[in-house]
């Protein structure tokens, strides 16, 4: 029984943030589109309609190896972030007991509220030449050189698998708990192995949380500049890293808006992949 | 064995979790130029350098300002738009989720480079404020998804129950449908507050001359290495955890109870 | 919605809008530099001595910063610092103003640095040196043989594969690879590019690293590598103190000479209180304060800071030193928009090898 005015009414309510968003994300982001197809003279900025810069993406070696670089750790960061909190996250919700679950999951995701810049460095603090793992390292006899951890796409990864990881424990934990016991006991009752009841009933029904945490990763994770700029030790430039140099050296806006488009791309078409299983609103 | 393994993973895991932090809390007590072992201390120095920047203070408290602007924009236009799409049906509702929701979908290097190249062509200069206009486009999406999972049915009927009392369509919101919904508005307001609180490539690329304390610290680390990054990052974190735990004991706890 | 709580919000707001207007009040002035200038210990006096705010911004690279100013309105900002060798693109740009030289202590200064060439057009002058260092060759001399730092042969040799660093600026690494190829700095240009191109390769392939300042001086100070090209004063000065092995040098093929310039903006809305600034800038005290900066030091221009230095800072400096290194350094590349572009390209695709 919507009346027009009911109706009017909805669409003040909704206005505000429509207008908020469609001026500081939809406009840029059009006009950012536009910017990819300027050229620079010098510079001098010369709007039009040139695929000038995204022909050199695919000429320019350090352009498209950066492309290859950003999607390279970005996979592996999404892997290895999954496989490592999925256990983590189980244990938080079917080991500890019920009334430390709270504080364990708190526990585990505490370090999330360090200076997000000071936390890449106290990383390179911990894996430098002799720092913390290194020497513990040596002292029990593991290596006998130091091994080169800093400054590498390792630590890169490191960095990153530390932060995704606190994020995914965070949304795959708050996915198992949901989970009725009742599947689990069924499962078992029918006569499925632990493993079983895992890969047939409890997987499948996380999944979708899973996906979820993993997507997130994924879009945070390929956009990101501070960690690899820290870590990485620039011996390979990652998508943001470049486009941080052609903004902060030479004020490549269309050059640098041309990569922001690819990353877009890159990122819908994970978003279309994992489409079927994310639960954006569910965040 | 197998009983002890998750235990085991479980104390793995902590360790891995904590490492970079206890070295960063522990270094910031070092006692000399370099934060890196052998450790020499304990020393307060680089707490008393840190706390004595004025830079690092003027800093701090933009990053606060911002914070705080942008959450309470970002959570009043999140609610609004919730309560008008939950109380009133409107054509093409799904695709003004999908749009409200679609920031979430982008890195924030890109929202805030689109927002540079805009600001710049228009000429309009940067400031705390066009960084906290990023912030409300970044944040605007959890608030907005959090606050309309919380709209249900049981408000629909106190709203109802208002309105025929003769409340008007504002008195309804600011007495009933906001104290209802204030965990959720709280928990948009707390997330909102910490991604603002601790987002730098936005500010990076929005800022002038006053900038916020990611940005700050980001000079600094740019600048030379130094215990005192050290004392500044634990500061943030111990002022970060004691809000949280705050919050957690306090605010969250209760309600559940 | 509680009353006092809604009014008390609202009187918050408005003394801190106010406030924010008090602090507007005061005269401002806007200055695009280098993280050195932000040391309050340097910009603090000239506040309280004028009377005045000064707004400081950073940035990375000339092209960056010609963009900025070529697209603000003018008197958006009034004072520049630029690398010397710049100076020349800020003036074909049109955003320097001409500066009144009579007033600038330049006769007081390490003559090789008035640098007038750089800092003249057309006989007038535009800018002035403030601050000067080299980017040479840092290393450790425990783990080093510092016969080998001596010749830029021996520096990037096979000898030391995976125990060196690159400092990540295009601009100073491939002036030490055009140097070591007896092709002056001032001479870099396409037709020599390939060479260079050759050295960078060699370089990058004995690098375990390309830094910044903080990742090069973390691997320097814990051993993770033990020389750093284009280091210099600057990256080792701090670490100085507890590491005494981190030392610098000059090879006998000569290093790159960083110079930084300060000019007046065109336009600006204060042309007396810009060259104000310009003038305690290149004072003997606020010389000594910029050589010593917290974000990083390097020699001043104006030979008189000595005055105002301590001995252990001179030390630190070379102050002695310098009449044999400026002999040896050759300054910075000085490129063209186009050909800067083709360098930096060049860098890039060195370094993604």
């Amino acid at each position: 029984m919507t009346t027009t005015g009911q109706r009017a009414q909805g669409w003040g309510f909704v206005a505000p943030a429509l207008l908020w968003t469609f001026a500081f994300f939809i406009v840029p982001f059009i006009v950012m589109g536009a910017m990819s197809l300027a050229t620079l003279d010098g510079r001098t900025l010369i709007w039009g309609l040139s695929f000038q810069n995204y022909a050199e993406l695919a000429e320019k070696r350090f352009l498209w190896r950066a492309i290859v670089v950003s999607l390279e750790i970005t996979l592996t960061v999404t892997v290895v972030s999954v496989v490592l909190a999925y256990p983590l996250a189980w244990i938080i919700a079917f080991n500890v007991p019920k009334r430390w679950q709270r504080l364990a999951l708190l526990l585990a995701i505490l370090p999330f509220w360090t200076s997000y810049v000071v936390r890449s460095y106290a990383w390179l603090l911990v894996l430098a030449r002799d720092g913390v793992v290194n020497q513990t390292m040596l002292n029990l006899g593991l290596i006998a050189e130091p091994l080169t951890l800093a400054n590498t796409r390792f630590a890169t990864v490191t960095g990153f698998v530390h932060f995704f990881v606190m994020l995914l424990t965070l949304t795959i934990y708050a996915n198992l708990v949901q989970l009725s016991p009742n599947y689990r006991r069924a499962a078992q009752d029918l006569g499925a192995s632990a493993f079983q009841t895992f890969r047939h009933v409890i997987l499948p029904l996380t999944l979708p949380g899973i996906v979820t945490g993993a997507f997130l990763t994924f879009v945070l994770c390929i956009g990101d500049y501070v960690t690899p700029q820290i870590l990485g030790g620039n011996t390979e430039l990652t998508v943001p890293q470049v486009i941080m140099v052609q903004l902060g050296r030479r004020a490549d806006f269309p050059l640098a808006a041309a990569l922001a488009i690819v990353l877009m791309g890159i990122v819908t078409v994970a978003y279309l992949a994992a489409a079927r299983w994310l639960r954006l609103d569910r965040i | 064995m197998m009983r002890l393994l998750p235990w085991m993973y479980l104390a793995v895991a902590f360790v891995f979790i904590y490492l970079p932090v206890a070295t960063l809390v522990l270094f910031s007590f070092q006692d000399g130029q370099l934060p890196v072992p052998p450790f020499n201390g304990p020393s307060l120095r680089w707490y008393g350098d840190v706390l004595g920047d004025s830079r690092l203070t003027a800093a701090l408290i933009n990053s606060v300002l911002v914070a705080l602007g942008a959450s309470l924009i970002a959570v009043t236009l999140g609610f609004l738009a919730a309560y008008g799409l939950a109380r009133h049906v409107l054509p093409g509702s799904a695709l003004i989720r999908a749009l409200l929701i679609a920031p979430l979908t982008v890195s924030y290097l890109i929202v805030g480079l689109g927002l540079l190249i805009v600001l710049t062509q228009a000429g309009l200069g940067l400031s705390l404020v066009t960084a906290g206009i990023g912030h409300v486009v970044i944040n605007l999406p959890l608030a907005f998804a959090i606050i309309f999972a919380a709209m249900g049915a049981q408000q629909q009927n106190a709203e109802r129950a208002a309105r025929d009392l003769g409340a008007n369509e504002m008195q309804v919101i600011l007495l009933v449908t906001v104290p209802m919904l204030a965990p959720a508005i709280g928990a948009a307001f707390f997330l909102s507050m910490t991604f603002s609180w601790d987002e730098f490539i936005i500010s990076f690329l929005l800022t002038r001359f006053d900038v916020t304390l990611p940005v700050e610290i980001w000079s600094m680390l740019r600048s030379g290495l130094s215990p005192r990054l050290n004392a500044i990052g634990s500061l943030v974190f111990l002022v970060s955890i004691a809000v949280v735990l705050t919050l957690e004991l306090f605010v969250f706890r209760k309600r559940r109870s | 919605m509680d009353m006092t709580k809604l009014t008390s919000t609202l009187l918050a707001t408005t003394v801190l809008t106010c406030a924010a207007g008090a602090v507007t009040a005061q005269e401002q002035l806007n200055a695009l530099v280098w993280c050195d200038h932000m040391d309050p210990a340097l910009i603090a006096p000239f506040e309280a001595e004028h009377n005045v705010t000064v707004n400081l911004r950073e940035y990375e690279g000339t092209g960056a910063a010609l963009a900025l100013l070529d697209q603000s309105r003018p008197g958006d900002w009034d004072v520049l610092v630029i690398d010397g060798i710049d100076v020349f693109r800020a003036v074909d740009a049109g955003i320097l103003a001409p500066l009144d030289a009579a007033q600038l202590p330049t006769a007081d200064f390490f003559p090789e640095v008035v640098m007038e060439g750089v800092n003249t057009v057309d006989g007038v002058t535009y800018a002035v040196t403030e601050k000067f260092g080299y980017n040479t060759i840092s290393y450790n001399t425990a783990n080093v043989d510092p016969a080998d730092m001596e010749s830029l042969s021996t520096v990037w040799s096979e000898k030391y594969d995976g125990r060196i660093s690159i400092y990540d600026y295009y601009l100073p690494v491939m002036g030490l690879a055009a140097i070591s190829q007896g092709i002056a700095t001032a001479d870099i240009g396409s037709d020599n590019l390939d060479a260079i191109g050759e050295v960078m390769g060699t370089m990058r392939s004995r690098a375990a690293s390309v830094a910044g300042v903080v990742a090069a001086q973390t691997a320097l100070a814990t051993g993770e590598v033990d020389i750093v090209v284009g280091g210099g004063e600057w990256l080792t000065a701090v670490l100085a103190e507890e590491q005494p092995d981190l030392t610098w040098t000059i090879p006998s093929e000569g290093a790159v000479r960083w110079t930084q310039s300060i000019g007046v903006v065109e336009g600006t809305q204060k042309p007396d209180l810009a060259l104000e600034f310009v003038k305690y800038i290149v004072s003997p005290e606020g010389q000594a304060r910029l050589a010593t900066s917290s974000c990083f030091w390097g020699m001043p221009a104006n030979a008189l800071a000595g005055d105002f230095l301590t001995d252990d800072q001179k030390a630190i400096l070379r102050w002695d030193d310098q009449p044999d290194y400026l002999a040896l350094s050759q300054l910075y590349p000085a490129p063209d928009d186009a050909l800067d572009a083709d360098m930096q390209d060049m860098w890039l695709d060195t370094l993604s090898q």
